[in-house]
């Protein structure tokens, strides 16, 4: 019976010299795969339809003057307008502010939750009795399976302004002071959004420690290291996948992400204090209070955060030396 | 024989002249429409006179009404999709804004020659049509008007000292320009130093963006669009009303935190008028206070003890006290196959009978001026004595870039009120704004 070699170049029933030989034969004739192209054409189909076009749509109505008062879904019936809304954008008085408070809800949320924490929790619940873990991590599953207006809700009622309020009450009981919800905007903005962001690390990051292998753990320990050594020098080199993987993702995510704060501050209070870049897109595409929706200019607005994801995913594979982690294993490429 | 054929043809063209008599051409209307269940007969009127239209037109009618409380930016993306498409409803419900909107982009159609096919619209009080037209056409027919007044307690103006004649008084003062906003801010701030309501609980206002915030620069004397159809910002009144917005806070008569301050919350303090002096609110707020709010304390019998309502006070000696209405209106989509049908429908709401159904239920104001004299309206409480708001009521234009004007205003108010400027600095916001997005669509004075 004749086994061909499949398509990653392992086969079975024959020796590693066979491998060496069909691994050659591939990656010097230069032809191109058709078998691999026929197997990635449904992904690069569906990546097309759902985030090619849609992207090139979106950077063609940002050149446009589409309103709800000419709008039209026919692309050639949209007033080309070239750069106007860019230049109306970077001219905005707000953009620097809404821009900061962007990166800032970013890159806090995700150092304190959706990696800090999410880590934390990950160690934590590998090194505890593995039922008790379980119920841990499930607990902390709870935000991100609750319904997202019910949830908001929920942190709305807890952190009302005194006397109302949950936290105020609790307070009040104990003597303490009553905080506004105001005061202290920020700071629920990142815990809400990151009770819900966080337990996406924790499963990656759980899966990633649970599956490095118990003998290099069991050398470690034969070697006499300590816990922290063990996470310092095993376990951490060895998520360096997954947390690239972990930032990218929830940089993308945290980027785009505005319904929760939509929901709990809506960009206030006062001047664009909670206001970020996904929010202004949305404020001026699809919400706007007086009816006349800008879909060219809020289009303009995302447009920009797709050039600002783009750019930070460039970084982060720089930083985080993507092709090495992606590198066929040295085994096979003798 | 031949008796049985020529009774047998007879018969047959009987047949088929009866027939032809009764075969009624069906016709499909659709009519979407916005709001809780107590706006419902935003809808269900049309369902009401659906045989009244039918006898008079000669038709039969298949009727779909949808009705629900979506959001407003979604509901209106609805049915920006469904026009682009071809496929809106024949009668659409929505704010009069969206005129400045719809018309241009060809949604709608301009209603003068079929508004003139029916007498029901002669009567609509004249204040509103305004409302209802752009670029000279009119485009819409109100279906509910408001006042948006100044709530007042009689149970803290007693504790402050007032008599039950000045009390009752009140409204017929600020009517007559004898009770300004000045004296109003001035009475609140006495009621806090007297400890009547405490800091901060002298005068709410609206907690976030909306149609509210018109009245303070309309009534220092300025102007949105000017007869050619141009955008205008007055720097002159909108120094005023921002100067008059920031005064809030800082006299202790406003909490600091009112913008952003929570609905329920607001309306929890405000309905069993025991805690706020002065409110700045609408009249279709007092219905879901008796039911939702003081339900307990006595509902719509215990507002009427406890509550009144004014004008908002003058402003300035030459504008006077005023009042706005946003009224909601019934538009005609340009893909409707049978306008004049729609227009009988629209026509046959457009009644004492039809409105006062939705006015006494939802306590919208009426839109007619014989709804005033007619029953129940007449002997309503409320309504009966706010109606005459309507002479003074102004309203938002009808204008493509009217919002972008709208939210720079309120991106002036939020700084102004905030501290986050000085009510100048919320003037130079507002034109950079102003500028920047609209160009040459905006003419700074």
């Amino acid at each position: 019976m004749h086994c061909a070699p499949t398509a990653t170049g392992t086969f079975l029933g024959m020796g590693m010299a066979a491998v060496t030989t069909t691994q050659s034969k591939r990656t010097s004739s230069g032809r191109p795969n058709l078998t691999a192209y026929l197997f990635l054409m449904p992904a690069v189909v569906l990546v097309v339809l759902f985030f090619l076009i849609p992207t090139i749509l979106v950077l063609y109505i940002s050149m446009t003057n589409l309103t709800s008062a000419n709008f039209t879904a026919d692309i050639a019936q949209m007033e080309f307008i070239g750069f106007a809304n860019f230049t109306t954008l970077f001219n905005d008085q707000f953009a620097q502010k809404i821009l900061f408070n962007t990166l800032f809800y970013v890159l806090v949320t995700m150092a304190i939750f959706n990696v800090g924490a999410s880590l934390f929790v990950s160690l934590l619940t590998t090194h505890i009795n593995r039922r008790a873990s379980f119920v841990f991590r499930a607990l902390w599953l709870l935000p991100r399976i609750t319904a997202g207006t019910v949830y908001i809700m929920m942190w709305r009622r807890m952190i009302a302004d005194p006397p109302f309020g949950i936290l105020n009450q609790a307070l009040g009981a104990v003597g303490g002071t009553p905080i506004t919800g105001s005061e202290y905007v920020w700071t629920f903005v990142v815990i809400v959004n990151g009770m819900i962001g966080m337990s996406f690390g924790m499963v990656i990051f759980t899966a990633a420690i649970e599956s490095i292998s118990k003998d290099i753990m069991n050398a470690a320990l034969v070697d006499g290291s300590t816990m922290l050594q063990r996470i310092r020098y095993i376990i951490l080199p060895l998520l360096r996948w997954p947390l690239l993987f972990v930032i990218s993702y929830q940089t993308l995510s945290l980027l785009t992400s505005y319904e929760q704060i939509l929901l709990l501050t809506n960009g206030g209070p006062g001047l664009y204090q909670t206001e970020v870049w996904a929010l202004t897109a949305y404020h001026r595409a699809l919400s706007n209070y007086f009816g006349n929706a800008q879909w060219g200019y809020g289009s303009a607005f995302a447009v920009v955060l797709v050039v600002i994801g783009v750019l930070l995913a460039a970084l982060y594979m720089r930083v985080f030396r993507f092709r090495d982690l992606v590198a066929e294993p040295k085994i096979e490429t003798l | 024989m031949k008796k049985v054929l020529g009774l047998t043809i007879l018969v047959v063209v009987g047949l088929l002249m009866g027939s032809a008599a009764f075969a009624q051409e069906t016709i499909d209307i659709s009519v979407r429409c916005v709001g809780g269940e107590i706006d419902r007969w935003r809808c269900e009127n049309f369902a009401a006179v659906e045989e009244q239209v039918e006898a008079e037109l000669g038709i039969s009618l298949n009727l779909t009404l949808t009705h629900d409380a979506k959001a407003w930016a979604d509901y209106k993306n609805e049915f920006l999709l469904a026009a682009q498409a071809g496929e809106a409803p024949d009668i659409i419900l929505s704010g009069h804004e969206d005129v400045g909107a719809w018309a241009p982009a060809g949604f709608i159609i301009p209603l003068d020659d079929l508004i003139a096919q029916h007498s029901e619209f002669e009567d609509i009080v004249p204040t509103l049509w305004e409302s209802q037209s752009w670029d000279g056409q009119v485009w819409a027919i109100p279906q509910d008007s408001e006042a948006r007044p100044i709530f007042f307690s009689r149970l803290l103006l007693a504790d402050l000292g007032w008599s039950e004649e000045e009390i009752a008084s009140l409204p017929e003062r600020v009517r007559m320009g004898e009770f300004t906003f000045e004296d109003m801010i001035a009475t609140a701030e006495q009621a806090v130093a007297e400890g009547v309501v405490e800091s901060g609980y002298g005068f709410y206002h609206r907690p976030s963006i909306g149609f509210d915030w018109l009245p303070y620069y309309l009534g220092h004397g300025g102007e949105i669009m000017i007869e050619d159809g141009t955008l205008v910002f007055d720097t002159e009144a909108a120094l005023g009303a921002y100067e008059l917005i920031a005064s809030f806070a800082a006299r202790g008569v406003t909490r600091p935190d009112m913008i952003g301050y929570d609905w329920t919350q607001m309306y929890t303090e405000v309905a069993p008028a025991d805690q706020v002096l002065f409110y700045q609110g609408g009249t279709w707020q007092w219905a879901d206070w008796a039911v939702n709010y003081i339900a307990d304390l006595g509902g719509n019998d215990y507002l009427l003890e406890n509550m009144g309502l004014m004008l908002f006070p003058a402003m300035t000696e030459e504008e006077g006290p005023l009042t706005l209405t946003h009224p909601l209106s019934y538009m005609i989509s340009s893909s409707s196959e049978h306008p004049e049908v729609a227009m009988a429908l629209l026509a046959a709401v457009t009644t004492v009978e039809a409105n006062n159904r939705h006015a006494i239920e939802s306590f919208h104001l009426g839109i007619l001026n014989a709804q005033v004299e007619a029953e129940p309206y007449k002997s309503h409480p409320v309504l009966s004595t706010a109606h005459y708001m309507l002479d003074y009521t102004r309203s938002a234009p009808n204008h493509p870039s009217y919002s972008a004007w709208a939210n720079a205003y309120w991106l002036g108010i939020t700084a102004a009120h905030t501290g986050e400027a000085t009510p100048e600095e919320a003037v130079q916001l507002a034109v950079e704004t102003l500028q920047n997005e609209l160009g040459d669509g905006i003419t700074i004075r």
